[in-house]
């Protein structure tokens, strides 16, 4: 391993290839490890680094991932591919751009963006919108760690946007390559349906790629907070948010809100609250910011769900309380460190 | 008494890694040299007491000042005064004193002191504590009428007594507590009874030593001592951690632990107490643990203080291997550059790691069977194999991506990372102040935690300097709302125990 980490060392050698410099170095740390060390007291540090945080992540996302693939086949495969290879372009182009390695974080937005879509997105479109997320929700802030809006949601926000007619009226069941049904919540609010509880658990009704099959996305969820790379506070307060809401709201209101339980095993609320309310980053970092994070999202889900045009509300909500965020931060804060002078 | 007690917020668990001393007990051959620095632990630096060429035996008082706040220092072997200079020693630049010695083991005992010490007046029993330099043990001194201390031994309201091991490496508890170990260890309590007898004792034993635990609470019989077994979790040896967890009362932090009428020490400190007054032995010898894999053999070391370091890790590291040597824990201790310096009296441990600058291939996606992780996410956190210790980063500095790992372990209750934000973008005022930047400790905890390889505390310390560079005093802030003892006092004394790191 020792030789061949220094013939690798040799390509900063070559002139040419100096462009591609941050790719190479990016390449090294995967394959060989840092040969950095410790500047001084703590002289020796965990274990644990970014590479590895993402790759639990990503772990987490595996059985989501691989129930889209047998639900909906090649074409599953194919969003997932094109979403890393065209993102993974637009990274790659950043980093060479800004002369930094690149980053770890695009692996896991690159692999969110497309199980939030409908199966049935056409190919390019989950291009454009990784894209767009990628540049617009991350890259213009300054990348992994400055950026306010989750990017994947940024992505797909945009492509719900911009094409509306493919983004909310082609839902394909699992396994059935023609029809087209309205989701759960959809049908709750147009037929007032509900869908039975073990087909939403198991994931044969309609909805988008990885949040159907949500025993996957309950364990993922849980295997995320037992490693402590995500935190339970943000789902704790978002799920029971949205529980206690709905229970209060199907007392008085049955035609508009949903009972509890349907609310939290239809659409995108476990995925979202697992996978993407939780995104360090976008999130609140103090502890009552995170609860007041996941509570304020509880309501707004609930609010679109019921009097909104739109069948589902977790993605506007978790992109609302992403631009209210530092907000909520600087309010705990202030909160949390009174004035010195008040102490005199 | 044996008292359960409450936990702190944050800490972490350092347990299971390569390199821990064994009880077993070394005694090398006396030194050739010493170097004494003059000043060592609690208090000012004091003045020579001999001159060059003097010829000086073990135990004679080198350095002394009655004027400061401060406790005399001794040379540690028999010989010949060879240079007094100027010299840096860990960030500091303090007068020493070079000794050639005849290698010849004995010393001079202190005459007043004997084992019937309970018949001397308090008086005399300060002095003899005050002329061994016992009272410069611990972060507070030991107080006495002799300006050891900022407080006069009647102000002293607790005792505590630091057997925690909680940091990575610590030293051997049954090992000091071997054979008659014990019962000194209670009749050195007894004698600081004896000259602070408004004093309650604390004892705080690491909870899995239960078999240390019983003997202590036996051998305490019915005198008022309270036992608390704690999680050895670091950094609870520290004052800030330790006093609030053990009385429960709020630490004005950039103050000493003397300021609330408090004193920690740790137990070999008792040790030396009981040998200074009974052994009538000064303070010139003390015990080290050798740690970490660097060393071919983790034991604990009986050495002279002011031994150099060479001389004591000679022939006992691993051949042919690019090593860091760490005076004291490598979660806080200095880098050791030049191995010519000497041990003084508040060394503990000589850490020694190996510097790894290979890296390891796919590191990321290994399952880490003896890898440590604040995160759930390695092999390690699940079965008890030998964790390993090195000195490379295991990962790229990346952006901070607000994991809160270092909040989750600061035990000051700071927000590590926002504190890093402010510093590195320089835009330090008196905002930091508002977020408690003065109230770490320097435990280095965030910076060990980081995924992201930020290391927090560095830009807090950083941040502090700064600070203090604008002429902003941190302790005006808390004066009024703790009762605080010798205030004046600390103004002069420069409160620093450990070397460089810890102020
Ligand atoms: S901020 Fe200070 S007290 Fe808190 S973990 Fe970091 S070094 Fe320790
Ligand atoms: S541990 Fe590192 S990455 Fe995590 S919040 Fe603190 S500084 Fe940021």
């Amino acid at each position: 391993m020792k030789n061949l980490k220094k013939s690798y060392e040799k390509l900063y050698k070559i002139k040419p290839l100096m462009r591609f410099k941050t790719i190479i170095s990016t390449l090294e740390g995967i394959v060989f490890g840092t040969s950095e060390i410790t500047a001084g007291a703590p002289h020796f540090v965990d274990n644990m680094d970014i590479k590895r945080y993402m790759s639990i992540a990503i772990i987490a996302l595996i059985p989501s991932a691989a129930a889209a693939v047998y639900f909906f086949k090649l074409h599953a495969v194919e969003l997932i591919l094109v979403s890393y290879i065209s993102g993974g372009i637009a990274e790659v182009l950043f980093a060479l751009i800004r002369k930094k390695d690149i980053e770890e974080g695009f692996l896991v937005t690159g692999l969110i963006f497309p199980l939030i879509l409908p199966p049935s997105t056409p190919l390019w479109v989950a291009s454009v919108g990784i894209i767009f997320g990628v540049i617009f929700g991350k890259e213009l802030f300054g990348g992994t760690g400055r950026n306010i809006f989750n990017p994947a949601l940024v992505g797909r926000l945009f492509v719900t946007i911009s094409f509306p007619q493919i983004m909310t009226s082609s839902w394909q069941l699992p396994f059935v390559d023609t029809v087209t049904a309205a989701t759960p919540l959809g049908l709750f609010k147009t037929a007032h349906v509900l869908t039975p509880y073990i087909k939403l658990l198991l994931g044969t009704s309609a909805g988008s790629m990885g949040e159907t099959f949500r025993i996957g996305v309950i364990i993922g969820g849980l295997f995320l907070m037992f490693t402590r790379v995500s935190n339970w506070r943000i789902p704790f307060s978002y799920i029971g948010t949205v529980l206690l809401l709905s229970w209060i709201g199907n007392f008085f209101l049955p035609a508009k809100i949903a009972p509890p339980l349907f609310q939290l095993l239809s659409g995108g609320l476990l995925f979202g609250a697992m996978f993407m309310a939780t995104d360090p980053v976008t999130s609140p970092y103090t502890l009552p910011g995170k609860l007041i994070f996941g509570f304020l999202a509880g309501i707004v889900t609930i609010l679109i769900r019921a009097f909104s045009g739109y069948a589902e509300g977790v993605m506007f909500s978790i992109i609302m309380m992403n631009g209210f965020t530092p907000l909520i931060d600087s309010f705990v804060i202030n909160l949390k460190y009174r004035p010195l002078r008040n102490e005199r | 008494m044996i008292i359960k007690k409450r936990k702190f917020t944050g800490g972490y668990t350092f347990k299971n890694f390569k390199g821990e001393p064994s009880d077993e007990l070394v005694k090398p051959e006396i030194p050739e040299r010493v170097i004494i620095p003059l000043k060592q632990g609690f208090g000012d630096e004091v003045n020579a007491a001999v001159k060059k060429g003097d010829s000086v035996t073990a135990g004679q008082i080198i350095g002394i000042n009655d004027e400061s706040i401060s406790s005399p220092v001794h040379s540690t072997v028999n010989g010949t005064v060879e240079d007094i200079k100027k010299a840096e020693y860990f960030g500091r630049l303090i007068n020493t004193v070079v000794i050639k010695s005849d290698v010849t083991p004995d010393f001079k005992p202190h005459e007043a002191g004997t084992s019937s010490w309970k018949n001397l007046p308090e008086e005399k029993l300060e002095e003899v504590l005050y002329m061994a330099g016992v009272t410069s043990l611990g972060r507070s001194g030991i107080p006495t009428r002799y300006k050891s201390s900022a407080i006069l031994p009647g102000e002293v309201e607790h005792i505590i007594i630091d057997g925690v091991q909680s940091d990575i490496y610590n030293l051997s508890l049954t090992l000091l507590l071997a054979g008659k170990g014990l019962n000194q260890f209670i009749e050195g309590i007894d004698i600081l009874k004896a000259i602070m007898p408004r004093a309650s004792v604390h004892i705080a034993v690491n909870k899995y030593q239960k078999s240390i635990i019983k003997k202590i609470d036996e051998s305490a019989d019915n005198r008022k001592i309270n036992i608390y077994p704690l999680d050895p979790k670091y950094p609870q040896g520290y004052d800030e951690v330790i006093i609030p967890t053990i009385l429960g009362r709020e630490f004005p932090f950039g103050f000493n632990a003397f300021n609330m009428g408090i004193i920690v020490l740790d137990i070999q400190a008792v040790l030396h107490v009981y040998e200074a007054v009974v052994l009538k032995k000064p303070l010139i010898e003390r015990l080290i643990a050798l740690a970490g894999p660097g060393f071919t053999e983790n034991f604990h070391i009986k050495v002279r203080i002011g031994t150099q370091i060479d001389y004591i890790v000679k022939n006992r590291v691993k051949p042919d291997t690019s090593l860091r040597y760490i005076l004291n824990s490598p979660l806080w201790g200095n880098t050791v550059t030049d191995l010519s310096l000497p041990v003084d009296r508040t060394v503990n441990c000589i850490s020694c790691l190996v510097e790894d600058r290979d890296g390891e291939a796919f590191s990321f996606a290994r399952p880490g069977i003896s890898k440590d992780s604040y995160s759930k996410t390695f092999a390690a956190n699940y079965f008890p194999f030998k964790k390993t210790i090195n000195t490379n980063t295991h990962g790229e500095e990346r952006a901070c991506i607000f994991c809160n790992y270092c909040q989750d372990v600061c035990p000051s209750g700071l927000v590590p990372h926002l504190l890093y934000h402010y510093v590195e973008r320089d835009m330090v005022d008196d905002i930091l102040l508002r977020y408690r930047i003065f109230n770490c400790i320097d435990c280095n905890l965030c910076g060990y935690v980081c995924p992201s390889k930020i290391n927090p505390a560095m830009y807090i310390k950083q941040g502090r300097e700064k600070l203090t560079g604008m002429g902003i005093n941190p302790k005006e802030s808390v004066l009024r709302r703790f009762k605080l003892k010798g205030v004046k006092e600390n103004k002069q004394v420069n409160s620093e125990y450990y070397n460089g790191d810890k102020s």
